[in-house]
């Protein structure tokens, strides 16, 4: 029996579809509100939208001042953690025109590829003189402008410059246990001494590992930990490939691209300080599968270190430690603490873009410049309500109202495209001493020079994409000691990194480099 | 193969008749038929279809401003990185090996556990049962990783804890990358065996009673009755499935292995798929275009072994083809 014409089309068509499953964006076009009822601004925001119900309480007395003030209502826009990196550019990608606000940050969050790739509104010097008067003012005050232009000599974006934060990563240790380790004054100066500190961990606190580093955390700390030590390497922030950031300058010859990857024998050292710590037990054998809470394991007393970022310290870190290790005494090494080669933080690590599909830009500013510089509307957006969600100390610091708990009742907001130094209490919940701390960190830091540099990246791309390939496959052995021979592995790893393209990318950065610093007037 | 030809040539002369009007006539007839097929055909245009011109993307230097068909068309640079990286063939093999395994392995077990069900008279035992082996499939890959790990993994894993109280010495699973095939295609398995084998005892419960009976009548045993009336019975539905399954077999499952394998670079070798790689090597760059690129290679060679597969079946036995 033969079948039909009918059945056979079919038949073709459901072998197609089966074989096809690429999905393309479609555009859809969508109007705003007009007239005289508030119209709604919605913003783009990073994190997990809470589900406590504070955030929508804070928002309706928010809209109640917004309303006031503009004729007009915020709305937030979750990007979630999960996937968060394909997610935020697919929001972009679809040209969504409900979203007028959007989040951004050159450093990791694409600021300049977005830019180039249109989804941001170019902001004219008129536009935000008019709209946001007081953010124009702050920002031209401080030359800072300067920072969010891309070639064409337009603003993309709105940087938050204006809000002390330090990002630098580094170990979370315990001072009880590394002055015990005979280390003194319980203090860490150098990278390597975390040998003794882990030995003494092992020999002592059998129920704790001494680093129990997940799959998570930063797979190749070790290696930017001990190279951005031992050497003047300077990490070109633009550039990654996938979870890594192959090039960089040095601080002898800032104005020539090159990669501690690829060249001199620091993270040969490093890989073999890892091999000694992974034969150690510093980490679990299979630490590279591992997805353990680490922070969490820290706080309860299983894991003697812990990596993340200065900001993390101060803020979590100290206050959790006291409360559930009393008597621990937690510190910070961060890396390149030995010979101050690390860099304060860029001003736009965050920022805040207008879409280009937004259907009602100069409100959107309007609202954003309120945001910023209203103080009870930032206190709303930020802190929620007084009372219920924070409270003001005697001694003018914030804190939290009885029986608050920061991980179930927080009010996750997660504003991070415009907050200002001025309307930021100390918390109750801060290390004590954090401004001597961040005093201590400015003394020796550096400005990141590459701020306003601009790569094309157009023909790199698959070239950085095959290299991440290869990063991918041997970063995370090297950082957790897992080669026999870490120097034979780093030898492959560059002969595997050149075939992908590492030196054409190399050459397209310098070139890049040399117009950019001949422009400034550097070289 | 005699009559067959002969069939070929003079296709069911009393159903068809040759000229057109009859075939709109037959499509009146089967007005209920089309109808019900309907939303299948909707959903297929609108989300199979309709994105397809998209696929552009894979040749462009997409940017917003421009669109899809307005950005800078690059040719195959989309794909180079694939290329370059060197993996290309790794990645191609691994991903055929596995499928293959999880294709012919799965289907065989699929059917033994379907015609093992339609033996058994207890009618709870059989309902229970069913239901135990459907369980795995609605069980999230991500639970599946975090019971391979604890189960496996060397320092506190239960394994390599039985293992030590039974003065063994434990094993680094996590670094041998030969064993994991086995542990990859028993965790496929376990997931999809069950649920695959619905299909086959729906088959099973379709095939016409009567040869049943006069294969009682005949004295047929037990294994008999599934050598001559059951498996033959299934070869149709056995071969619709290999073919629908061909069109994906350069698509891995990608949520198994990124959960059970995640950055574990000693196991690549062995467990490194199409979907793994290229998640870690463009998560982070912000790239359409190459995503697409791949999933354009993915699905053109599927297409390619489809008809490859179709043509080949037809070949042998034109009633088994699916067009």
């Amino acid at each position: 029996m033969k079948r039909n014409l009918m059945t056979r089309a079919t038949g073709i068509g459901l072998a197609l579809a089966l074989g096809s499953a690429c999905m393309a964006g479609c555009s859809s076009d969508g109007g705003g509100g007009t007239g005289d009822s508030p119209e709604t601004v919605t913003m783009l925001v990073l994190g997990d939208k809470p589900t406590n119900g504070r955030l929508e309480n804070m928002l309706e007395k928010l809209n109640e001042k917004l309303t006031e003030q503009a004729n007009a209502t915020l709305d937030l826009f979750y990007v979630e953690w999960a996937d968060w990196q394909t997610q935020y550019n697919v929001q972009l990608l679809s040209g969504d025109s409900t979203i007028d606000l959007i989040t951004t940050a050159t450093d990791w969050l694409y600021a300049w590829e977005n830019s180039q790739k249109g989804a941001f509104l170019p902001l004219s010097e008129e536009m935000l003189q008019t709209n946001a008067p007081k953010t124009w003012e702050q920002v031209n005050k401080d030359g800072d402008w300067e920072l969010c232009k891309l070639n064409d000599g337009q603003i993309y974006f709105i940087p938050e410059d204006n809000y002390t934060q330090w990002t630098n990563h580094g170990f979370f240790y315990r001072g009880d246990w590394a002055a015990s380790a005979g280390i003194p004054d319980g203090t860490i100066t150098k990278f390597e001494e975390f040998t003794a500190y882990f030995a003494w961990i092992k020999e002592n606190k059998p129920e704790a590992y001494p680093w129990d580093a997940s799959a998570t955390s930063d797979a190749a700390a070790t290696l930017t930990g001990y190279v951005q030590g031992h050497t003047d390497f300077q990490t070109i922030q633009q550039i990654s490939a996938g979870n890594y950031y192959p090039y960089s300058t040095t601080e002898a010859d800032p104005y020539t691209v090159s990669s501690w990857l690829m060249e001199g024998d620091s993270i040969i050292e490093a890989a073999q300080l890892a091999k000694e710590w992974n034969e150690m037990g510093v980490w679990r054998e299979d630490s590279i599968n591992y997805d353990g809470d680490t922070r969490e394991e820290f706080y309860a007393g299983l894991t003697g270190t812990d990596q993340h970022h200065m900001q993390t310290f101060v803020t979590q870190i100290v206050s959790n430690m006291e409360a559930k290790q009393p008597g621990s005494d937690p510190k910070m090494f961060y890396w390149g603490q030995e010979n101050g080669n690390y860099f304060r933080d860029i001003k736009t690590h965050g920022a805040m873009a207008v879409s280009a599909n937004s259907s009602h830009p100069e409100k959107a500013l309007e609202v954003y410049d309120l945001l910023r510089n209203d103080q009870e509307i930032y206190y709303l957006l930020n802190f929620g309500i007084e009372g219920t969600d924070y409270i003001i100390t005697d001694d003018d610091k914030l804190g939290f109202p009885d029986g608050y708990d920061s991980s179930t009742d927080a009010l996750g907001s997660n504003f991070w495209g415009g907050r200002m130094d001025e309307f930021e209490p100390d918390r109750t919940t801060e290390a004590a001493d954090k401004w001597d701390l961040y005093a201590s960190l400015d003394a020796d830091a550096k400005d990141y020079p590459y701020t306003t540099l601009l790569f094309n990246k157009d023909a790199i791309e698959s070239s950085l994409a095959a290299m991440s390939g290869v990063l991918a496959e041997y970063m995370p052995q090297l950082g957790r000691g897992k080669y026999e021979d870490p120097a034979a592995a780093v030898a492959e790893m560059r002969t595997k990194l050149q075939d992908a393209g590492y030196e054409d990318v190399r050459a397209s950065l310098q070139a890049d480099m040399d117009a950019w610093a001949t422009e400034q007037g550097l070289k | 193969m005699a009559t067959q030809t002969i069939q070929r040539k003079d296709p069911s002369p009393v159903v068809r008749q040759p000229n057109r009007s009859s075939k709109l006539k037959q499509l009146g007839h089967s007005k209920a038929l089309i109808i019900m097929c309907l939303p299948a055909i909707a959903f297929f245009v609108i989300f199979s279809y309709c994105p397809l011109p998209g696929t552009w993307i894979a040749f462009t230097n997409y940017n917003f401003r421009d669109g899809i068909f307005g950005s800078p068309f690059v040719g195959l640079r989309n794909f180079e990185f694939l290329v370059k990286s060197g993996q290309l063939w790794l990645l191609t093999r691994n991903t055929l090996l596995y499928n293959l395994a999880f294709i012919v392995i799965g289907n065989i077990l699929q059917i033994a556990l379907a015609v093992m069900l339609n033996e058994i008279r207890a009618k709870y035992f059989k309902k229970i049962s069913q239901a135990i082996m459907f369980l795995p499939y609605f069980i999230s890959v991500v639970l599946i990783g975090v019971i391979a790990f604890n189960v496996l993994n060397y320092d506190t894993g239960a394994l390599n804890t039985l293992i030590k109280e039974t003065g063994g010495d434990p094993i680094k699973i996590y670094s041998m990358a030969g064993i994991w095939p086995i542990i990859i295609i028993i965790c496929q398995l376990w997931q999809s065996t069950g649920y695959g084998s619905i299909v086959y005892f729906a088959a099973i419960m379709g095939i016409d009673d009567s040869m049943f009976e006069a294969a009682a009548i005949d004295g047929a045993t037990a294994w008999q009755r599934i050598r001559y009336i059951i498996l033959p019975s299934l070869k149709p539905t056995f071969i619709i499935l290999l073919l629908f399954a061909m069109g994906g077999i350069m698509r891995g499952n990608f949520g198994l292995f990124w959960n059970l394998v995640g950055n574990n670079a000693t196991l690549f070798n062995t467990t490194d798929i199409i979907e793994t790689s290229v998640y870690r090597m463009i998560m982070s760059q912000n790239n359409f275009t190459s995503s697409t690129a791949v999933g354009l290679y993915q699905s053109l060679f599927g297409f390619a072994l489809v008809m490859t597969c179709n043509w080949i079946v037809r070949r042998i036995n034109s009633d088994y083809a699916l067009f």
